[in-house]
Parts: structure tokens; C-alpha cells; sequence
């Protein structure tokens, strides 16, 4: 009772956050510094034995600590080449996958009628598309290729895609231009699979938007283009950059990655170092890239209070 | 007496006018977005106005109008302080002028003015001596009112109608061709949305539909190239056999009552742990907060396969190699015991921002009443949280579901439904395609792979139908914004 009473609410709070401290240390500090120490180490230093894996630390790191690294990049088979499609995929489906989810949440906040059974719809990926039912059946509707999803993309793919881009004569100016739509229309499926949790969160952020601000601009004679360039969005910014965030740290993770596949493999091979020094070179690219998006970001946001 | 006539008298006071004509331009406000429906001829008949019409409108009518094109590029300004607009807003106060039907912009109406204006002179005294109040829509707030009274002419005695087709005659030409634009838009914009809606619903629920119509078919039908969606020989063979292939009729190591005691527990601990945890974080103030809570953003945003090989080491030599913890349940619950589980850090977050948004005198008052930190949050706290409480625990129970990651690493024998179904194909191999005579091809197998994957998501299909309300309106109220 003697200790005063600022003092006594900071101990309150170490006590409540205590468990997940302990917690963290013991299941997230300890291995992921250790598995840091993995990918500096030589092979022959890592040897598996009954219990897992010798502890090495960074004390025990050798003269060639690079070694890992220098293989990844300069002499594995595969890992440059992967690293450089999966970047190259996160950099198209991201910005996709935000655009797609804003509007699809923009039209499921309005008012008209089933818009409870279409959010139901729209939110069903939420549950199925984390598990590997997704992947299974994925890989089933492509074996029979009988379903009307494949032929729903394919008819864009091949005709109107085309047929639309020699119109506007892009055909001639940039193939590569084509080739990224060509890519993003095949992979309607994928794209509004992966899309759910985004849909959900631009929608509560769409719901925080105050009434008042869409009365005063409705009495201004706004266009519903101009509410949403001016109203929408400067208030859904801040969730467009947690979004951004959440997709690219949800394509980064999903085990289909390529890189990450690879990882996995090494990790089946005994590989544990190697393994250790691709993961942890592709999720230093990741954040380095993403710390600079959020910065760029984080010019144009608006903030409602402060 | 008295008193009920002095308010009768005071109606006369000019706040009571103004509050009665505010009403009835409010009730034409909603009667507004028909008007063009009605009418659209004066469109054309309007134009000339601009030209010499404002000479004939009485000073008295207040400067209060501007043309739409302007004013709906500012809408931001009703964002208090969020960007102050650099561009000239014409400014009712700067005007001396009182004609601004049609104030600045000539725009290129300037060209066709003259030819419409030869075409009908006549209309402009009429339309200016009908109604001097309204030169333009009275969708822009008009502040001080001398001449309400003019209002009687257009609200009564008139049909709908005939008032519209006035107002619209005093418009300028940009607002009519904005109310034209908006009708055009909302007359289109269901049917697109419907179009765009239902393609994308279709996409969504193609895999269950695939599954629906896979799972109960012979697997003969696969090789009938005339069947794709509908199958010929409805079946609960297939089903019947997966479901024993998964061994979820088995009685030890079921991986049903497996999954279901790991999830709902694991779920119940993370969901407990995380809340206490989120609260520590978003209420109280101590040392190396900011320290601990970038640990929390690392935690979502480091995969768990960086970090699985370490993790195993530790769960296999747990307590200095004392206790071999791998294909014990532990594994899963200890983490979640401690707020380390599947996705944590994402649930700290949403808890954190949800209870910084509770009102601060809510346990201030609990203070006051003597109450103790815990027993506030325990007594206060989470009764008020209680649907983001719900919210959490069904994701939880999703991710915990889906998982198979965590599970391949630190299961062997121990079978859950995702790591059975993920390995599906094996099972199916060694439990019913391992006959001489059973001659299957990989096109057929396709069959009882539906029908596992059917098997296995209907329990959350089950979940999500009973609290879709909870999953999707749960969110909104959840925090996770702002």
C-alpha cells in the first residue's frame, strides 16, 4: 500500500501481460533467435541428433559465417529464380487483391436487398481458404477441368481480353502489359478466394464512417465517384494500409509459396542451415519492402483524429 | 388560457417561421431525386436564364447560389481540418453581385447560350417572378431567410408534380445534368451490382457446389463425359468409405474428438490469455510497453515455419531435456496457455485496440468502488466485450480448425481432421485403393477426395451458418478498426 499509485498501475500491467511474456519468451524469443543463429552456422556444426538439434549460439559462428547466404544466392538451383516469381506475384495480387476488396466491400455496404446472404457468400473464404481444403480442391477443379469457374476465366481470358486490348492497341505497344491482365483474369478464382479477411476489415472501416459526413456531402450535389474519392477514401486509408500488410504477410506465409516450399524441403533434407538462411533472407526482403511501401503509405493517409 | 395563447402568438416570431419553413424545405428534399423522373424537357428551356433573367431577380434573394460542378469538388472541407482547400471557393460572402444563377464558370454553355436564348425569351420574367427563392436547388443550405413566405407558392396547392417540374425550371444546366446523371446511375447501378454480385458470388461457391456434386456420385460417373454437374447414380457409398478411410468412426486417436478437444480448448485458453494480454496492453502504462508491443507486431508478422525447427528442438527436450513433449497435446495447449498460439499476436491486437476503445470511466468508477485491477476487467471489462469476445473465439476456432501446419510438426501419431485430410490422398491409397481389383483411376479418385474435403469443412459450414451474424456484424463492433 506504501508503493504510489502510478507505480502500483505499472506493475498491474506488467502482471496482466505476464503469462504472454513468459509464453513469448519461451515459444517465440528463444527460437526465433535461435533459428537466427541457424543460418549463420555451418552444416557440420548443426548436427541432428535424438533430441532435435545441437544448441549452437552466435559465439559458436565459424570464420566463413556467410557461406549459407553466398550458396542461396549465387549457386542454389532454384531459389533465386523463386524468390524473384513469388516477389513478382506478391507485387501484382497485392494491389489487386486491395482494389478487388474495396470495392466489393463499398458494394456490400450499401443497401439493397439479400445483402445479408451476399456478405455470407463473400465471407464464406474466411473459413475454408486457410486449411488445405482450399489447395485440394484447387487442384480437383483443375484435373477435371470441368467446371464453369475454369471456363468463366477462361472465357476472359482468351476472347474478350484480347480482343479488348487489340482494340485499345495495346497489343502493340507493350506485351507485357497484356501478360499482366492475361494473369490477374485467370486468377479471378484465386483472387477473390484470398480476398475474404480484406473484404471484411475495408467493411467495418467502411461502417466507421460518420453519417454526417455522407449527408453534407449528398447536400454538396456529390457524384457517388466523388463521395468515394473524397469520403471513402481518405477514411478507409488507414485500413488500406493494414490490409496491404495483412495480404502480403498472408501470401508470404501461405505454404504454397514457393520460396517457402523450398524452405521446406531443405528442412526435410536435414538441410536446417541452409533452410534457416533462405527463410530468413526472404522475410528480411519482404520487410525491407514492405517497411518502404508503409513509409510511402503513410504520406497519403488520413487520419481522422490527431 | 393564457398559456396556450402566448405560444400561439409567439408562432409569428421569425425563429418559428424559419423553423416552419426549414420543415417544408426539408419534406421537398426527400420528394427531390423524382424530379427529373418527371420532367425532363426543361433542361433545353432553362439555359436562357442565365443570360438575363438575374436582372429580375430581386436583390433581396440572397447570394446563395453556386453552380454543382463547383461545390461538389469541395466536398472535403466537411472533413473538419483535414485538408484546407487551396482552390477558390466561391465565397457567398465575396460576391457583391446578387445574379449568380449561373455565377462564374461560362464553361462552353457559353457557345449554345445565345440560340437558346433566342428560342425562348419569354420564359425567363415568368420563371424569376414565380419563384425568386429558388434560382437554384435547395439542396444548398440557405442561411438567413427574409423571404420565406415566398415559399407558399411552390409547397401548396400544387401537385408534386407540377412543383417539381418549377424547380426544375429554375436550375441551372449543370445541376439538372447532375440529377439526370444520378438518376441514370441509380437506375443502372442495381442491375450491375447484381451482375457483378452474383458472378463473384458464383466464383465463391463453385468449390461447394463441386463438392456437393462430386462427393455423393458413383465414382463410375467420372468417366461419363456427359455428366459434369449433375450426377447419374446418387450415392452415400463413396461418403460412408471416406469417412471410415479418415477413421472417424475409430474409438482411440479419432481425429474428430481429436480436433474437437484441441480446438475448443486451445480456442477457449487463447481467447482468455490473449484478452488479459490485450487489456495489460491497452490500459495500463509501464516501462518498455512500446518494446513489448512491436513484439507482439513481430509475432504476426514472422512465419511459423522460421520458427518450427527450434520449436520442435524445445518441445522435444522441454524442461532441460527432461520431458519429450512432441505428439502430446501439450504442444498445442501450452502455447495457447500462454497467449503464444495459432495467430496470437493478431488476437492481441484485436483485443488491445478493442478495449482501448471502452470508455476509460467505466473502471475508473470500479476503482473508486474499491475493485481491483483483475477483478474490474474480470467484473466490467469483459462483460462489455463480450460479442468481441465471441468474435475472437470463432476465429480462433477457424484457425485452430484449418491449421495443419503446427499440427504435421509436432503430431506423429496423434491424427487431427486437417492433418488427415491434407494426406487424404495417401490414407485413401493404403485404406481402399490398395485391392488387385480395385481398378481406379486418379481422375476417378477425385470422388472420395470431394467427399473428405466435404466431410471435413461441414462442421465449420455448420458454424458459420448457425453464427454467420457474429462472424460478419461481430468484426465491425470487434475494434479491429480504429
Amino acid at each position: 500500500m506504501k508503493i504510489p499509485y502510478e507505480r502500483r498501475k505499472s506493475l498491474y500491467g506488467y502482471g496482466f501481460i505476464s503469462i504472454w511474456l513468459i509464453g513469448t519468451i519461451l515459444w517465440f524469443l528463444i527460437p526465433l533467435v535461435e533459428s537466427l543463429c541457424y543460418c549463420f552456422m555451418d552444416n557440420a556444426q548443426l548436427k541432428p541428433d535424438v533430441g532435435g538439434m545441437n544448441k549452437v549460439w552466435l559465439w559458436n559462428v565459424g570464420q566463413n559465417w556467410l557461406t549459407n547466404f553466398k550458396y542461396a544466392f549465387a549457386a542454389d538451383p532454384q531459389y533465386k529464380q523463386n524468390l524473384i516469381s513469388v516477389l513478382k506475384d506478391t507485387a501484382l495480387t497485392t494491389p489487386m487483391i486491395l482494389i478487388f476488396s474495396l470495392f466489393i466491400a463499398v458494394i456490400l455496404n450499401q443497401e439493397f436487398k439479400g445483402r445479408g446472404f451476399a456478405r455470407a457468400i463473400f465471407f464464406l473464404p474466411v473459413i475454408i481458404a486457410t486449411g488445405p481444403v482450399y489447395n485440394i480442391i484447387n487442384g480437383n477443379i483443375a484435373t477435371t477441368g470441368a467446371d464453369s469457374g475454369a471456363q468463366f476465366s477462361t472465357l476472359f481470358e482468351t476472347d474478350i481480353v484480347d480482343q479488348l486490348l487489340e482494340f485499345l492497341g495495346v497489343m502493340n505497344i507493350s506485351a507485357g502489359l497484356s501478360e499482366v491482365i492475361n494473369s490477374v483474369v485467370t486468377n479471378i478464382f484465386g483472387l477473390v478466394w484470398s480476398s475474404g479477411i480484406q473484404i471484411l476489415i475495408f467493411l467495418a472501416a467502411l461502417q466507421n464512417i460518420p453519417v454526417s459526413a455522407k449527408e453534407a456531402a449528398s447536400m454538396e450535389g456529390a457524384t457517388a465517384w466523388e463521395y468515394f474519392w473524397k469520403i471513402t477514401l481518405p477514411y478507409v486509408s488507414p485500413m488500406i494500409l493494414a490490409n496491404f500488410i495483412y495480404t502480403v504477410i498472408d501470401s508470404f506465409t501461405k505454404t504454397d509459396n514457393l520460396v517457402m516450399a523450398r524452405v521446406l524441403d531443405k528442412q526435410l533434407d536435414w538441410d536446417y542451415a541452409f533452410a534457416a538462411a533462405m527463410a530468413w533472407s526472404y522475410f528480411a526482403i519482404v520487410m525491407v519492402v514492405v517497411g518502404i511501401i508503409v513509409m510511402i503509405i503513410n504520406k497519403f493517409i488520413f487520419y481522422e483524429v490527431e | 388560457m393564457d398559456k396556450n395563447m402566448s405560444p400561439e402568438e409567439k408562432k409569428f416570431t421569425l425563429e418559428e417561421i424559419m423553423a416552419e419553413a426549414e420543415a417544408k424545405r426539408a419534406a421537398r428534399r426527400t420528394a427531390d431525386p423524382e424530379a427529373p423522373a418527371v420532367t425532363t424537357a426543361p433542361a433545353v428551356t432553362t439555359a436562357p436564364a442565365d443570360s438575363d433573367a438575374p436582372q429580375t431577380v430581386t436583390p433581396a434573394a440572397p447570394p446563395v447560389s453556386r453552380p454543382t460542378t463547383q461545390t461538389t469538388a469541395h466536398i472535403i472541407p466537411i472533413i473538419p481540418q483535414a485538408a484546407p482547400e487551396p482552390q477558390a471557393v466561391p465565397d457567398p460572402q465575396a460576391e457583391p453581385e446578387p445574379d449568380t444563377a449561373q455565377p462564374v464558370e461560362p464553361v462552353p454553355d457559353s457557345t449554345s447560350e445565345p440560340s437558346a436564348d433566342a428560342a425562348e425569351p419569354a420564359e425567363a420574367p415568368r420563371r424569376s417572378l414565380s419563384d425568386p427563392d429558388h434560382p437554384v436547388s435547395d439542396h444548398i443550405p440557405d442561411c438567413a431567410k427574409p423571404d420565406v413566405h415566398e415559399e407558399h407558392h411552390v409547397g401548396e396547392g400544387m401537385s408534386k408534380k407540377e412543383a417539381m417540374r418549377i424547380r426544375m425550371k429554375n436550375m441551372n444546366k449543370q445541376e439538372i445534368a447532375y440529377l439526370r446523371r444520378k438518376q441514370i446511375f441509380e437506375k443502372c447501378w442495381p442491375v450491375f451490382r447484381f451482375l457483378i454480385l452474383f458472378g463473384l458470388g458464383f466464383v465463391i461457391l463453385t468449390p461447394l457446389m463441386f463438392m456437393l456434386s462430386y462427393g455423393f456420385r458413383e465414382n463410375a460417373d467420372m468417366n461419363d463425359p456427359t455428366i459434369i454437374w449433375i450426377p447419374r447414380h446418387l450415392t452415400l457409398r463413396i461418403m460412408k468409405q471416406t469417412i471410415n478411410a479418415m477413421g472417424l468412426t475409430h474409438t482411440s486417436n479419432n481425429p474428430l474428438i481429436n480436433t474437437l478437444v484441441l480446438n475448443i480448448g486451445c480456442s477457449i485458453c487463447q481467447v482468455v490469455t490473449c484478452a488479459i494480454t490485450g487489456y495489460g496492453f491497452a490500459r495500463f502504462k509501464f516501462k518498455g510497453r512500446n518494446l513489448l508491443f512491436g513484439i507482439v507486431v513481430l509475432m504476426i508478422l514472422v512465419p511459423t515455419q522460421i520458427i518450427s525447427i527450434p520449436l520442435y528442438s524445445t518441445f522435444r527436450n522441454f524442461l532441460f531435456g527432461t520431458v519429450n513433449l512432441i505428439d502430446n497435446m501439450l504442444v498445442m495447449y501450452l502455447p495457447a496457455l500462454t497467449a503464444n498460439g495459432i495467430r496470437a499476436g493478431l488476437m492481441i491486437f484485436i483485443f488491445r485496440q478493442f478495449f482501448r476503445g471502452l470508455p476509460k470511466e467505466l473502471e475508473d468508477a470500479a476503482y473508486l468502488d474499491g475493485c481491483g485491477p483483475f477483478k474490474t476487467f474480470v467484473k466490467v471489462m469483459v462483460p462489455n466485450a463480450a460479442s468481441s469476445f465471441l468474435t475472437v473465439f470463432l476465429f480462433s476456432i477457424v484457425w485452430y480448425w484449418n491449421d495443419y501446419y503446427v499440427a504435421s510438426s509436432f503430431f506423429t501419431n496423434t491424427k487431427t481432421i486437417s492433418l488427415v485430410l491434407k494426406n487424404l490422398d495417401g490414407i485413401l491409397n493404403i485404406e481402399i485403393f490398395n485391392n488387385a481389383n480395385a481398378n481406379i483411376s486418379a481422375r476417378e479418385k477425385i470422388v472420395w477426395l470431394e467427399a473428405g474435403c466435404l466431410i471435413s469443412i461441414t462442421p465449420m459450414l455448420i458454424l458459420y451458418a448457425c453464427l454467420q451474424k457474429h462472424f460478419t456484424e461481430g468484426i465491425e463492433r470487434s475494434g479491429i478498426v480504429g
